[in-house]
């Protein structure tokens, strides 16, 4: 029989010094920066019941979560999402607290994903929910703390990007597509398939409605995006509406500044059901992947009972440690001295260590028995010994 | 993830569809020496801004979904085999074929109660197909020449690819139905197309300029 106790599962790793700092560093970074606006840190079960995550809507494909059983044998699965644990603790938990509610976190979700794609299924995120508000106001704070997040990155470049769910929502409801069709649009669009989106249209009812959704992959770029997408949509007041509100969200927010690094794509279709307003993505220079995601999802905390509108983001620590550390290799905070007591001056030389370490040195206890071993040791890693003895002698290696 | 040259870097299905890309950046004016001149080299530059990557179908969807090349030509089989996560640009219009269920000339596939047996390159398209039909099938992964399959008696029929039909005709089998059309597609990395906006659309709309003139003549 095989066994597998010396690897990891696929998709997971150990993560060791440098990693490990790097991905700590963006993650306190980052928390630091929440908790200076106010937000309050939470943790969320690792297991959380399989219904959490299947509410009418669906979510999540069930086939991309974990899942095990409790001993009652009720379906359990390994958090695969940090929002909605959020949302039901809000809901129940936070019912009566008052608002708005800030909440961040750091944490990992669960993901299982096809193997061998160079794709990870543990994925560290580190985000914020803002909840019980539904100005605009809230809506810029979440941006604008998007576009902090992603300036304050190591990186080359970066792209905020913001799209409104509302205008192919809109757009969709206006055709007599049965819900298999919408989802295939829906994803025809999100991908960008433009050839196979034409082809699928080519045989629909022409209306304005059709025309427009054909259009809608190629609605990406600056503030001219929205000259075509009024045209585009015209006498479609629901759509007007979704690209005027998004309009007034990306003014305000072009207006604080980095207007080079905001972009519009009324593409994002992505997680239709889940948002319901202004969706935002993040990407920055080097990474193949967004690195921030997140959106208005106003219905969600309806689901668990508590009827109030929501914002937030998530970013994918791991993906931004790793692309930071590429320019910008990581500083380990290594060990300057060891401290090595004589038979006799253990408790001594503890004492002393700690001295050097109220200095601000970080200094290690000798564990070896004999002096010899500890400087045979302390050559190896060139480390300086502290002998401590009735008095101290430094020995440089 | 690791494209520091700068260049717009390609990754092309190599074989028929890279000689058909080649074909055409050179009708785009690009200076494609280098790749005829490859000998075993795999990164190779064309004209100033491109870096063509010469890799096998299956992996230049996983060198574009991982960000490491910006573009990729590969082929629509690929695609819905794969299944990954990439904006899909431009039916290129060349490596045009389609997806068939082929068996035995004369052979009634659907008639009876046994569960059959499906040979194939491609199982998930195959999986896929059947998925629809509502059928259970089992399936068997080739790597050859899945003809044989059904001639040896392993399976009862197989999904791939046919061009002319030519090989099914020579072997004694013949389609029984197809799945669907398969042509070269450009695909591009998500973050790409959004970080590198204003040239990839240029070399786009140059590309359908120059496959919209061939659809007329």
């Amino acid at each position: 029989m095989n066994r597998f106790d010396l690897i990891t599962p696929e998709g997971t790793r150990d993560l060791l010094f440098e990693e490990c700092a790097a991905v700590k560093a963006v993650e306190n970074r980052l928390i630091q920066s929440f908790k200076a606006k106010g937000y309050s840190e939470v943790v969320t079960p690792g297991l959380e019941f399989y219904d959490v995550f299947d509410s009418k809507s669906r979510y999540f494909p069930q086939e991309s979560m974990y899942k095990l059983v409790d001993n009652k044998s009720r379906l359990m699965v390994v958090r695969p999402d940090s929002t909605m644990p959020i949302a039901r603790m809000t809901a129940t938990r936070l019912r009566e607290h008052s608002i708005p509610i800030r909440l961040c976190y750091a944490q990992s979700v669960f993901r299982n994903r096809p193997g061998m794609r160079g794709r990870r299924d543990e994925i560290r995120q580190t985000g914020i929910e803002l909840i019980g508000v539904g100005t605009r106001r809230a809506e810029l704070e979440m941006l604008g703390m998007a576009l902090g997040v992603l300036s304050s990155f190591r990186t080359g470049g970066f792209r905020l990007e913001l799209g409104h769910i509302g205008f192919f929502k809109a757009l969709i409801a206006k055709t007599g597509f049965d819900s298999d069709t919408v989802e295939t649009i829906r994803s025809l669009i999100e991908y960008k398939n433009y050839p196979a989106l034409g082809d699928l249209l080519e045989n629909a009812e022409d209306t304005p409605a059709v025309r427009a959704l054909k259009q809608l992959p190629r609605l990406f770029g600056g503030e001219e995006v929205f000259d075509k997408a009024y045209k585009i949509a015209e006498g479609d007041d629901d759509a007007a509406a979704a690209l005027d509100d998004l309009r007034q969200t990306y003014s305000r927010l072009v207006s604080m500044g980095s207007a080079g690094g905001i972009t519009i794509d009324l593409g994002l279709v992505n997680r239709m059901d889940y948002y319901t307003g202004i969706v935002v993505k993040g990407y920055i220079e080097g990474c193949g992947d967004a690195v921030l995601s997140g959106g208005r999802y106003d219905r969600l905390l309806a689901d668990f009972g508590l009827d109030v509108p929501a914002t937030g983001f998530a970013v994918n620590t791991d993906s931004v440690a790793r692309t930071e550390m590429k320019t910008n290799p990581v500083e380990l905070e290594t060990v300057q001295a060891v401290v090595y007591g004589e038979d006799g001056f253990e408790t001594k030389a503890a004492a002393y260590a700690d001295e050097l370490i109220a200095k601000g040195m970080r200094a290690e206890n000798g564990v070896f028995d004999t002096l010899d071993e500890t400087l045979a040791y302390a050559k190896k890693k060139g480390l300086p010994v502290h002998v401590v003895s009735d008095s101290v002698r430094i020995i440089e290696n | 993830m690791d494209n520091n040259t700068g260049k717009l870097r390609i990754a092309l299905t190599k074989g028929r569809l890279e000689k058909d890309t080649v074909a055409l950046l050179e009708k785009l004016g690009y200076d494609c020496t280098a790749v005829h001149e490859k000998g075993r080299r795999l990164i190779l530059p064309v004209g100033d801004s491109i870096e063509v990557v010469l890799a096998k179908a299956a992996d230049v969807i996983t060198y574009v979904e991982n960000g490491v090349c910006d573009l990729g030509v590969v082929g629509k089989d690929t695609i819905i085999e794969m299944n990954g996560k990439f904006f899909e640009l431009v039916d290129l219009g060349f490596g045009r074929c389609r997806f068939a269920l082929a068996g035995k000339k004369g052979g009634d596939f659907y008639s009876g109660t046994h569960v059959r047996t499906i040979a194939t390159k491609y199982p998930n398209v195959a999986r896929g197909f059947f998925e629809k039909k509502n059928m259970d099938v089992e399936i068997v992964k080739i790597e050859g020449s899945v003809e044989l399959a059904p001639l040896l008696g392993l399976s009862h029929a197989i999904v791939d690819i046919v061009e002319t039909g030519t090989t099914l005709k020579e072997n004694g089998l013949e389609v029984y139905e197809y799945i669907c059309p398969i042509s070269a597609r450009l695909i591009a990395n998500m973050v790409s197309l959004k970080m590198r906006k204003a040239e990839i659309e240029e070399l786009i709309s140059g590309i359908e300029g120059v496959i919209g003139c061939q659809d007329k003549a």
